[in-house]
């Protein structure tokens, strides 16, 4: 099987790189992995990862830099339906538009937009809500477990860092909420995509089994 | 609930850790990739690396370290020391640094921080900041650069929010006064920054004992707590501090659930 992870300039590439081939080793699956935004490459391919860190706008940019790649990825992801994984701001691109910044238009795969997370008020001790969301968190699971949420509990904690969240319109496509301020969707998934709001490949122990589950997914 | 951080932090010069405690299970209690992956095996929930070499050549090895760290340490990994431009901040993230730290070059160089979070986002970013006390100052506090050696005169509080202006995501606040003293962080600067800007506050320096990084979170609101010493020394182990937190009421990540 080989699978992509996409680059188009974004961030942490070798992070993400590196957790993959370490769940696929561990998990002795006869996988390949690379790190390309060829386009070719993507259409040979039987999973596809799309990672993402920075700004919504910027991100959207540097894929539409990329000739033709937003469109490929319509075609391998909603019409040939290979597997396909967007983290962070890999996720939030798969909403309708987002209001970082300026206003920007998503693939509209989930119904929905991107906000600022709500900052008003005080944590349990007293601290002021920091934005950045910044740091390990836990997940509430939702009832119908997700294949990707197997063997996860709602003790474990995943790595976050991000200033806007999914304001999701498709509730029954959430999985997985994180509570920071309020509820703030942590894994969402439709048919063949799945997109996770946190970094799996930060994400220790609980982020390789995230990882393993997506890779052995079969929708 | 979002847990309050508990951070390691290793000194390295020329690739090598400085301080180091001869772990028994280590089999080089010198290489920082070695130890950052049995921090991060017993909970630690970010590991920093500081480089203090020197010189630009040695600066290199520290590039080695990370991508030898990167390879197994799947928890977020901050690297500084000596970041003077972009070029070093896309060298350190492409060799598997999630974060970089910036410090004297801030200084030296104010666009940085700017330049950094327009390019790769502002979650990466930390502004690193070496306080002193200093009663001409309008907050009390000064700036130093260079490990706490020189001077700046300028104001600490008005520099973290300039700097989270910016673009910083997080703030690394170190009291010199108190590092290395192991008699509890600042509390009063912690407090001053923390209150004061939008982005997490790291506490840093004159961890001595768990109670300390309870007192900093508890009466100082920090977001998270860095130590180098009580760790590699092996005087207080990561999951005694966090036992203590929880014990506190600070919701930690217990690593073992």
């Amino acid at each position: 099987m080989k699978l992509i992870i996409i680059d188009y300039g974004s961030g942490n590439l070798k992070s993400v790189e590196n957790a993959f081939k370490n769940s696929i080793l561990e998990n002795n699956l006869n996988f390949s992995v690379e790190v390309t935004s060829e386009l070719k490459s993507i259409k040979n391919s039987d999973l596809l990862v799309l990672p993402g860190v920075g700004s919504f706008p910027d991100c959207k940019e540097g894929l539409q830099k990329i000739q033709g790649l937003i469109d490929v990825l319509f075609d391998e992801v909603i019409i040939k339906n290979k597997l396909f994984l967007g983290i962070c701001v890999g996720m939030q691109l798969m909403a309708e538009y987002s209001l970082e910044k300026v206003n920007t238009d998503g693939f509209g795969w989930f119904k929905g937009n991107i906000e600022k997370i709500n900052n008003n008020g005080t944590d349990y001790l007293g601290r002021n809500y920091k934005i950045p969301h910044m740091g390990w968190n836990n997940l509430e699971i939702s009832e119908e477990r997700h294949p990707i949420l197997k063997n996860i509990t709602e003790k474990e904690q995943f790595y976050f860092v991000h200033s806007y969240y999914f304001k999701i319109k498709e509730k029954n496509r959430v999985y997985a909420n994180t509570n920071y301020n309020h509820k703030i969707p942590a894994v969402i998934a439709k048919d063949n995509y799945v997109g996770v709001q946190f970094h799996p490949e930060k994400s220790s122990f609980s982020g390789q089994k995230l990882i393993s589950n997506w890779l052995m997914w079969k929708p | 609930m979002l847990s309050t951080r508990v951070i390691a932090c290793l000194d390295v010069h020329d690739g090598r850790t400085v301080k180091g405690i001869n772990f028994v299970d280590l089999q080089d209690a010198g290489d920082p990739a070695e130890q950052a992956k049995l921090y991060s095996k017993v909970g630690a929930d970010e590991i920093c690396f500081l480089d203090i070499s020197a010189t630009n050549e040695k600066r290199k090895a520290m590039l080695d370290v990370i991508s030898k760290t990167a390879e197994s340490c799947f928890v977020p990994l901050t690297v500084g020391g000596g970041v003077n431009d972009i070029s070093d901040f896309r060298n350190l993230l492409n060799c598997g640094a999630d974060k970089v730290s910036v410090n004297s070059s801030a200084v030296y160089n104010p666009d940085l921080i700017k330049q950094a979070s327009d390019k790769f986002g502002n979650q990466c970013v930390v502004l690193a900041i070496d306080a002193i006390d200093n009663k001409n100052m309008l907050s009390g506090y000064e700036v130093t650069t260079h490990g706490g050696k020189n001077k700046t005169d300028i104001d600490v509080l008005s520099w973290a929010q300039k700097g989270v202006e910016n673009g910083a995501g997080e703030i690394l606040l170190t009291s010199m006064s108190a590092d290395g003293t192991k008699k509890g962080y600042n509390l009063e600067l912690t407090k001053l920054v923390s209150d004061n800007v939008s982005v997490p506050v790291i506490a840093s320096g004159g961890a001595g004992n768990p109670q300390d990084m309870v007192d900093v979170v508890l009466h100082a609101g920090a977001s998270a707590v860095l130590a180098a010493s009580i760790f590699h020394f092996g005087i207080f182990s990561i999951p005694s501090v966090k036992k203590e937190m929880e014990k506190n009421g600070i919701q930690i990540r217990d690593c073992e659930k």
